[in-house]
């Protein structure tokens, strides 16, 4: 198997309502964090940030958009500066594959990511007693003081592999991996699938005209595109949580 | 200066006697199984002679691991036999819908990834590899847990050193890098980890 | 031989050198290392099988299908079900936490009298002198279930009230209901085949309704294009996500969208572009102009622009009848496109009065909203399986939670067509834990059970040979062998889908335009959530992120 996984979200479509994060934190095993959390210390691997097109009153235009980890393709930036090696990008799946257990907690890869997609373990993970019997058996659970961020659901990839080797087959049916944003999201604006494949829909849409990805010009090749017919969306997006354009609550 | 040499040496020898026969014997302690379960009288009265009777991998590819109560339940919803421990697991887990707490020799810490349908099926390999042939044993193996880490002994092996051991005998990190490199298969971190 | 400090100092320094060469510093540090990842309060994932379950989700009234891994004998992951015909695999965006709620802190687990803990038997003999002494009422807040049968059958034969307790959502049908004669529970919106929806304030697009539902339809069909084939126009004072989403945003202030509706209305009869004759006052146009803050002659284009893509759909928040008249203006109850008659009988349902003072003793279920809190001296007797906190209730009666009720779903309030799904409990029942209705059959064993109440539906359903059952394969009900066969089904976790509804004209006239009359003011994304308590893992969407606004209260 040598594929690569990435998305293409449709910005037209998403509406802002966050069933992407929470299936991904229930997925992850993400613990709810201590009420002093905030949106700078908080974990969420899946993150929908709000665009807005600078204006106010009735001028004004908001949309929504899913950040998550890139998985960038070329010179990636959180690989190149670990010192644990504890991430890793998977020659056989183009999964960047982050491995808390390895981490140490430097938070180099933090300042690093451009894209802000990594997250602290600044807390213990804890639940209210009794909530660990609904954790997810297929991921383990970190502890304080390690980095974590998105692994494309490796939980599921496993299942899907294991459920071909059952059946004596060496490629995972693609069906079988679908990872917890992509199934929760209400108007199916994530599109997953392996890139490498060019007649995989998700690779078709990723050559389409209007998809694009964040900061291209930096030339780390994410993985995961985005797409939108509106031009102030594609303006406000290299920008977002760093000026003008960032909405903020209220 | 040769008495300080005897008592150097004599402090040398004290460490190394600690270290290599104290200190193996210190660390781990032996712990009960539930119940006492021998594989060969199964194999032999029973005609279950293959591992994966019990040991069965469902078509999901899920492993069951040690089986549950319900597949011994298969045969033993009664006492068919005399021991005493069958008398225990008809009336204590049988009839009462419960699990027995296994001790598992080879309970790998939570981040490990380890998928029997993919080495059994893809990778062909038998259990007794990994396993050894416990499948053959008639009698239980003891089960010895590190006091500190609180992992099975089976998983450094028995031998402390690690030197002149069985080629099943251990399954840390390496044992399974070495298998992996002399078969030429190559995996990611996320291969064996979750 | 005296033994000096210098001996001891070597004899250290042997020992020392020769722990080097033997296993226990390398050992040591290898063991303490893995003894310092695995602290005993960092939790662990159970290690068992995983099985897949189907069910469906009775948090409210959409009973939306999910597919649920369990592993343990308790859900450890959900997903929805994408062959479902009415949610399409979605479910709303907190409902893939909701297998954590069994866990909240302010989970009820014992019976609460005024603060204190109380028992069951008390409660039982505190209700059964309340109904000795005075009228009591059993207020219903999902009526149309097994459970509200036995409800209503205790109600009848002890002489107690039975009322309901309805939504916003579920209150916008009322008028309809008054101006047609038909029960309101009988509506609902035909929002497939409207190619233009005005949305009054509702959130659309933020888990409302069926949430897979309209998501669905507005991806397909709106979403990403100038011209679409569906447009959504958002009337809002703040720009909501729906909005932010809609084909058109109409920005007005906050409470002025009955005042806009009656602009609309004088507009679409005074330039003809309805048939129906109706007098509304010509000073609508000014009223709306200085109360929304939209010019007139922008509220003529909206009205225009309203008729642009037929069929339209008015969808109002509550209640409000002006914002509901406009669809009678436009011809749209009855047809397609438009508010739908369901099959099936229609229930007649009263709602709770106002001032509930008459009451000795008032009975809330479970399936009450929190925040519905009588205004009262009577005894409140409040079942619940989680405590959100402030509630006046005199009881506090631990309920089952999630998936611990065996219980049905009737047909979601806004769906189109009739539907039925049965909600079986894939975790057992807690101890101490009792429905409304368990509580009422203690006091009269006479009453129907839950299970045979079902058992009938079942069978009214065979009987009628209308509709399909939607599982892993869709069969018409017509085609199914037995009553016996199509209540498996529904209880493996398949949904019972009726015919499409009647769209024959309904006899539906405006006499006159109706007075205006105050709208409730819009509940925040957190009272909406039909639970007591948030799951933990709502911060991500506040307090981790700026994706919503934080709730007014804490409804942690």
């Amino acid at each position: 198997m040598s594929a690569r996984y990435g998305m293409v979200i449709d910005l037209d479509r998403c509406t802002g309502c966050g069933a992407c994060m929470i299936a991904c934190a229930a997925e992850n095993n993400v613990p709810p964090l201590p009420a002093k959390a905030t949106a700078r210390t908080g974990i969420t691997p899946m993150m929908v940030r709000k665009l807005s097109n600078g204006k106010d009153g009735a001028e004004r235009r908001e949309a929504f958009i899913p950040i998550a980890c890139m998985h960038c393709e070329r010179e990636t930036p959180c690989v190149a500066v670990c010192p644990q090696q504890a991430v890793e990008l998977d020659k056989e799946t183009g999964i960047v594959m982050q491995m808390p257990q390895r981490c140490l907690g430097c938070r180099y890869c933090m300042t690093a990511c451009p894209y802000h997609a990594r997250y602290f373990n600044w807390w213990d993970p804890q639940w209210p007693a009794g909530m660990e019997k609904s954790l997810n058996p297929g991921v383990s659970v970190r502890m304080r003081g390690v980095v974590e961020k998105c692994n494309l659901c490796h939980a599921r990839l496993h299942s899907s592999m294991e459920k071909a080797a059952a059946a004596g087959k060496k490629e995972i049916d693609p069906a079988d991996y679908v990872p917890a944003c992509v199934e929760a999201c209400p108007t199916g604006a994530i599109l997953f699938g392996n890139l490498a494949d060019e007649r995989d829909p998700v690779s078709v849409a990723a050559r389409g005209r209007d998809t694009f990805r964040l900061l291209e010009r930096i030339e780390t090749e994410p993985k995961i595109h985005y797409k939108t017919t509106r031009s102030w969306i594609r303006a406000a997006a290299d920008r977002q949580g760093h000026g003008p354009t960032e909405a903020q609550n209220g | 200066m040769k008495r300080h040499g005897i008592v150097f040496g004599f402090g040398l020898v004290v460490a190394l006697l600690i270290g290599w026969v104290a200190f193996p014997r210190a660390l781990y302690v032996q712990r009960q199984q539930p119940l006492d379960f021998f594989h060969k009288t199964h194999a032999e009265k029973s005609g279950l002679s293959q591992c994966d009777s019990c040991h069965a991998l469902g078509s999901d590819g899920q492993y069951s691991g040690i089986p549950r109560t319900e597949v011994c339940a298969g045969c033993h919803t009664e006492k068919v036999g005399t021991s005493e421990d069958e008398a225990l697991l008809v009336d204590n887990y049988v009839k009462q819908s419960k699990e027995p707490q296994w001790l598992v020799y080879s309970q790998e810490p939570a981040n490990v990834w380890f998928s029997h349908a993919i080495h059994t099926r893809r990778a062909g390999l038998a259990c007794a590899e990994c396993h050894g042939n416990y499948g053959e044993s008639d009698q239980q193996k003891v089960y010895e847990v590190n006091r500190i880490s609180g992992y099975s002994r089976d998983i450094w092996g028995h031998s402390i050193s690690r030197l002149r051991r069985a080629p099943h005998d251990g399954m840390k990190m390496t044992d399974c890098e070495g298998c992996h490199r002399r078969h030429h298969v190559e995996t990611g971190c996320l291969g064996c980890h979750q | 031989m005296k033994v000096s400090r210098r001996d001891l100092l070597l004899g250290t320094a042997g020992v020392t050198v020769g722990m080097v060469f033997t296993p226990v510093p390398w050992k040591l540090l290898g063991d303490v290392s893995v003894w310092t990842q695995n602290w005993p309060w960092v939790p662990q994932p159970q290690r068992g099988p995983v099985t897949v379950k189907q069910g469906l989700c009775t948090l409210c009234a959409s009973g939306c299908p999910m597919r649920l891994c369990m592993a343990g004998g308790w859900p450890v992951g959900i997903s929805g079900v994408k062959s479902n015909p009415l949610t399409k695999g979605a479910l709303c965006s907190l409902g893939f936490a909701a297998h954590q709620l069994n866990w909240h802190p302010a989970r009820l687990r014992e019976v609460r009298h005024r603060g204190r803990v109380a028992n069951w038997q008390e409660a039982q003999a505190a209700l059964e002198k309340a109904c000795s002494e005075g009228p009591v009422v059993v207020v219903d807040g999902r009526p149309g279930r097994a459970v509200s049968t036995v409800l209503q059958e205790f109600a009848e034969k002890h002489d107690v009230a039975y009322r309901v307790a309805l939504s916003p959502g579920e209150k916008a049908f009322a008028p309809y209901a008054d101006w047609t004669g038909i029960p309101s529970s009988s509506f609902g919106y035909d929002l497939e085949n409207a190619r233009t929806i005005v949305s009054f304030g509702t959130p659309l697009l933020e888990d409302w309704g069926i949430p897979g539902r309209f998501a669905r339809v507005w991806s397909e069909k709106a979403a990403g294009k100038d011209d679409p084939e569906l447009r959504l126009i958002q009337i809002d004072a703040k720009l909501s996500h729906t909005a932010a989403c809609a084909w058109r945003w109409v920005a007005i202030r906050e409470g002025s969208d009955a005042a806009l509706a009656g602009a609309v209305a004088r507009i679409l009869v005074e330039d003809n572009l309805v048939p129906a004759r109706v007098a509304i006052p010509v000073t609508m146009l000014e009223d709306a102009a200085a109360q929304t803050g939209l010019a007139v002659e922008a509220i003529r284009q909206l009205a225009h622009v309203l008729l642009e893509k037929k069929p339209t759909l008015v969808i109002a928040r509550d209640g409000n009848p002006e914002i509901a008249a406009l669809n009678v203006l436009l011809g749209r109850v009855g047809e397609p496109g438009g508010v739908v008659q369901r099959g099936g009988a229609g229930r007649a349902e009263v709602p709770l009065e106002e001032n509930p003072s008459k009451y000795r003793a008032i009975v809330l279920d479970a399936s009450v909203p929190w925040e519905f809190m009588p205004r009262t001296n009577a005894e409140v007797f409040r079942f619940a399986a989680w405590d959100g906190g402030g509630n006046t209730a005199d009881w506090l009666l631990p309920s089952p939670g999630f998936l611990e009720e065996f219980t049905d779903v009737p047909t979601a309030p806004t769906a189109a067509r009739e539907n039925y799904g049965i909600a079986i409990n894939l975790v057992p029942q807690p101890e101490g834990t009792r429905t409304s209705g368990q509580l009422l059959a203690t006091i009269d064993s006479s009453l129907p059970t839950v299970e045979k109440t079902i058992t009938l539906r079942c069978e009214q359903i065979f009987h009628s040979k209308h509709g399909a059952v939607y599982g892993d394969t869709v069969q018409a009900v017509a085609q199914m062998e037995s009553a016996k066969k199509l209540e498996e089904q529904l209880r493996s976790g398949a949904i019972w889908v009726g015919d499409v509804p009647r769209t024959t004209s309904l006899h539906c006239r405006l006499k006159e335009w109706p007075a205006p009359t105050r709208i409730e003011p819009a509940s925040d994304w957190a009272v909406e959530w039909p639970a007591p308590v948030l799951p933990p893992l709502a911060g991500k969407l506040y307090q981790e992120s700026n994706l919503r606004e934080a709730p007014e209260r804490s409804r942690a």
